[in-house]
């Protein structure tokens, strides 16, 4: 096969993967009632989601590479708090929304989106290894995306977003793994030593993004034994998850 | 030397490190709330952290029996503080003079250091340079805890040395459950995976249940979060020197 047709079939793959991240609407096609207790549940299963999801990262990234991915890490934690002072200056609006449930939504959609960079990025340099390792690769990375699109719309449904704009978004969010996937395949050589800071930065934000926004949310609205159960349980789903796929 | 007794010297000396945590009070008539919510975002951090290392080095071991003993450790959390009717209980309440309260803090902080007993011993069967670093991160988390214990106590007149002696005796379970668990998986090493499990989901369950709730209200969101980050950061980095 031409390189020309490789590197589509790499962004192709790419795509498959985003489109995965859709399918973590559906469930929420069945939340309908609005309340505090509905989001502080949603907040939870979204906090166990990523908590896991990033302990998974690090685990990986520290085979790349011990100090970048710390070093990554923090770089992930000083761009959210510089977004979040960005955004606090600002009105802002997502969609119908105004104040501080769309800086939320915004926020959350900006941190899974950046979270996807790293992983277009291990695409890239997966089928840059090989095309076997790489499809192994893409097809793991696709039903990763899954949870990731639960995490989303477990933010945006509750607060009252159609549930094919929870699917739009999460889609959105992975958009950056096509992107990143093509780059990151023709010059695997130049891309991954940046894999370790990549899949660091992923990390930290999402971390700080459950620490900072969707906990203390949860504990504010729903019972903290209820709370606790539930981030702790999808947590260990999502570890389990993790490694058998 | 005999590996159960690293394994008892080393949790002897992390429940130790408990004495250091009334050096925080000394000379203020008044606990400063903030100080609390710093002291349990600390405490959080160094502890989520040990539950990665114990989630990364469970990975190379049956993830199934790992899952199922997660599972167990979060229902054993659970239902210790059923049967000591502490589910709803406030652990941070500086106010509050009546004994029964603090016998009742004091119990939770008595099984939640039974927890850490089996992680250090699970971490110990591992490996001991893994089991040290474990014993590092629970040994310095013990002392933020033991300073919250004794900002509690402090209220129901138990200052200085006697506070300290109560922040150490808490933690005796952590000395026993380590050293029993370490004996056991000598004895049964095809336990390793369930009890390795147990240790990740009772730790990570205990931080989102007693540490984490109080402290939102106590320091802002985002020092909590970057204090717990910072704390879990460095118990990760510390792990990945030691492998």
């Amino acid at each position: 096969m031409s390189l020309l047709g490789r590197t589509f079939g790499v962004f192709l793959y790419g795509l498959g993967t985003a489109l995965a991240t859709g399918l973590g609407a559906i469930p929420f096609a069945f939340v309908r009632k609005i309340s505090p207790q509905v989001v502080a549940v949603a907040n939870a299963i979204a906090a166990g989601l990523m908590l896991g999801a990033s302990f998974g990262l690090v685990a990986e990234g520290r085979g790349h590479g011990e100090w970048q991915t710390i070093g990554g890490a923090v770089l992930g934690v000083v761009f959210i708090l510089l977004t979040q002072r960005f955004l606090s200056e600002r009105d802002v609006a997502f969609g119908d929304f105004r104040g501080a449930d769309a800086r939320q939504m915004l926020l959350m959609v900006i941190v899974m989106t950046v979270h996807s960079f790293a992983e277009g990025v291990a695409v890239g340099v997966a089928f840059g290894g090989g095309q076997t390792l790489g499809a192994v690769i893409t097809i793991a990375i696709a039903v990763h995306n899954v949870p990731e699109g639960v995490a989303i719309s477990a933010v945006l449904r509750p607060r009252g977003v159609s549930v094919a704009k929870c699917a739009g978004w999460s889609i959105f969010s992975s958009l950056p793994q096509p992107l990143m996937a093509v780059p990151a395949f023709l010059f695997v050589e130049a891309f991954r030593p940046a894999l370790p800071f990549g899949i660091g930065f992923a990390a930290g934000a999402m971390v700080f993004m459950v620490l900072d926004e969707l906990l203390p949310e949860a504990y504010e609205e729903g019972r903290r034994g209820a709370v606790a159960l539930l981030v702790s349980l999808t947590l260990i789903g999502m570890v389990l998850f993790q490694r058998y796929l | 030397m005999d590996p159960t007794l690293i394994v008892l010297l080393a949790s002897t000396a992390a429940a130790g490190l408990a004495a250091l945590g009334p050096l925080p009070l000394l000379g203020r008539e008044r606990t400063p709330t903030v100080a609390i919510g710093w002291a349990n975002a600390l405490a959080a951090g160094l502890m989520l952290g040990a539950a990665y290392l114990l989630m990364s080095a469970g990975r190379a071991y049956l993830p199934l029996e790992g899952a199922a003993g997660a599972a167990l450790g979060i229902f054993f959390v659970w239902l210790t503080h059923l049967a000591a009717g502490t589910e709803e209980l406030d652990l941070n309440r500086l106010d509050e003079s009546s004994s029964v309260y603090g016998y009742r803090v004091m119990l939770v902080n008595a099984l939640h250091s039974a927890s850490e007993g089996v992680a250090i011993g699970a971490a110990m069967s591992v490996g001991v340079p893994f089991g040290i670093v474990l014993v590092v991160a629970i040994g310095v988390h013990n002392v933020p805890e033991a300073t919250i214990l004794c900002a509690v106590l402090r209220a129901r007149g138990v200052r200085g040395g006697a506070a300290a002696a109560l922040g150490v005796l808490t933690n005796v379970t952590q000395v026993l459950l380590a050293v029993v668990t370490f004996a056991l998986l000598e004895a049964v090493p095809g336990l390793l995976p369930v009890t390795i499990g147990f240790a990740f989901g009772s730790l990570v369950y205990l931080v989102l249940f007693e540490l984490l709730p109080e402290c939102y209200r106590q320091a802002g969101r985002t020092t909590i979060a970057l204090v717990t980050l910072v704390a879990m950061g460095i118990v990760v980095l510390l792990g990945g020197l030691a492998q």
